[in-house]
Formats: structure tokens, sequence, C-alpha cells
């Protein structure tokens, strides 16, 4: 078993948890330490992780989440609904399991698209309506994530 | 302080009434997840980011942070799960005919 996720979910536990009496720090361990047991361990990624550009990203996807949420609402408060679902397959340049989860992630958080199924290469994704298909599809998302993860030499 | 703090709680409880008010009027369970995902990407980032600004640099202050963060992370895995399984189920959304 790893020591370092332990002790960074335990660090969790400590600045969530509101009391330091002996019971709650013990069973802030025992806890970290049966999360850590249970689940395997992730494969390492090929890919690094640049948080510098992480840092960047950040605002920039919450931009997009803002804008789009105006959008959805405007649908939902209209009285005649103009939705157009549509499940779309999305084709992608990234493959990486640390990209596709960021890009995955990146797409259900903006209101309006949603990742329903991944695989390498192509996301399944449904769209609310044509306008969110359209701003997904100019593939931004993509070139952002994908420098999020520098190209490390071996990988070429 | 407070006012700023105000009106994000009140932004954030906008967003979080409109998603409702998504939940109840969209068709099928694919749509209602974009409203779903309306109420917890905005409306509780933002009630959360006007406690947090309510609460000032103390303790809690570092708390909030945390659990904004979890929210970003988790709840679009938990969206996606939902809709994957409603998908791998056979579900379809309305209006679309199975290929």
């Amino acid at each position: 078993m790893k020591i370092f996720p332990v002790i960074a979910l335990f660090v969790l536990w400590l600045v969530l948890s509101a009391s330091y009496d002996l019971i709650h720090v013990v069973m802030g361990i025992v806890t970290a330490a049966i999360v850590v047991w249970i689940n395997p361990t992730a494969a390492p990624s090929t890919r690094k992780f640049s948080w510098l550009s992480a840092i960047g990203y950040m605002p920039w996807l919450f931009g997009r989440v803002l804008k789009s949420g105006f959008h959805v609402s405007k649908l939902i408060l209209d009285p005649a609904l103009p939705i157009k679902p549509e499940l779309l397959h999305y084709k992608t340049n990234l493959r990486s399991n640390g990209e596709l989860v960021v890009l995955g992630n990146s797409i259900t958080l903006t209101p309006g698209t949603i990742t329903v199924e991944v695989a390498p290469g192509e996301l399944i994704v449904h769209a609310i309506d044509a306008p969110s298909q359209k701003d997904l599809v100019s593939g931004v998302l993509d070139d952002k994530v994908g420098r999020l993860f520098p190209m490390k030499e071996r990988d070429k | 302080m407070t006012w700023l703090a105000i009106f994000l709680i009140v932004v954030g409880l906008f967003f979080l009434v409109v998603g409702s008010i998504g939940i109840l009027r969209f068709p099928d369970v694919f749509s209602r997840a974009h409203a779903l995902s309306l109420t917890d990407s905005l409306g509780a980032v933002f009630v959360l980011a006007g406690l947090a600004v309510y609460e000032g640099f103390t303790f809690n202050f570092l708390r909030i942070v945390v659990v904004l963060l979890l929210i970003y992370l988790m709840n679009p895995v938990i969206s996606h799960a939902t809709l994957r399984a409603a998908y791998r189920s056979g579900l379809r959304p309305t209006g679309e005919k199975d290929k």
C-alpha cells in the first residue's frame, strides 16, 4: 500500500473535519487507509500534466461555463422550450487517459453538453441544442486540453 | 463585502431555481442532466463563493475552496456515470431514431 495517497487523503480529512479529538483523528487515518486499500492504483499516465497551464485553463473554462450557463437558462425559461437534443460522435486527437478525463469532464461541466461514452479518440456527447453543439465542434476545447499535457519525447 | 456576498448568493440561487425548473420541464433523462449540470457547476459554486466572501480569510474559507474544487472534479463524473448507465441500458434521447 502506498503511503503518499493515505497522507494526502488524511490531510483532506483534517481540512474538512471540524473536530480534532482523538477519536475523529484516528477515524480519519483508518478511513484514508481503507479508501487507498479498496481503490486500485491507476495506471501511470504517459503524459505529463502541466500545472502551470492549468492555472490559465481553469478561469478560461469557468468563463465558458458561465456563458453557456446563461444560454441554457434562457432555453429553460423560454416558454416554447426550443431544445433540439442530439447525440453526436465527437472525434478527438487526444488519446491518453489523462487527456480524455480532462476533456470529458470539461465537456460535462459546460452546461449544454454532456459526455455520455468515452473511447480513445472518440466521445459520444449529448448536446441540448444547435449552438451548444457548434461551440463544441469548433474544437477549441480540444486544443486547450492538449496544451495541458505537453508532449514528451517518447510519444512522438 | 457583505453586499458582494449577498450578490453572489443571489446569483447562485437564480441558477439553482432555473436548474430545478429545467429538471421539471425537460423531456428525458439526457436533457434533464443538462439542467442538473446548471445547478452544480454554477448554482452551488456561486452560493459557496458568496459564503467564502462572507467568511473572509479564515480556516472555513479554505474548507469552502476545497469543497468547490471537489464539486468541480466530481459532479461531471456523476452526471457522466448516470448518462452512461442510461445509454448502455438502451435509452436514447427523445426525438432520435435508434441507429
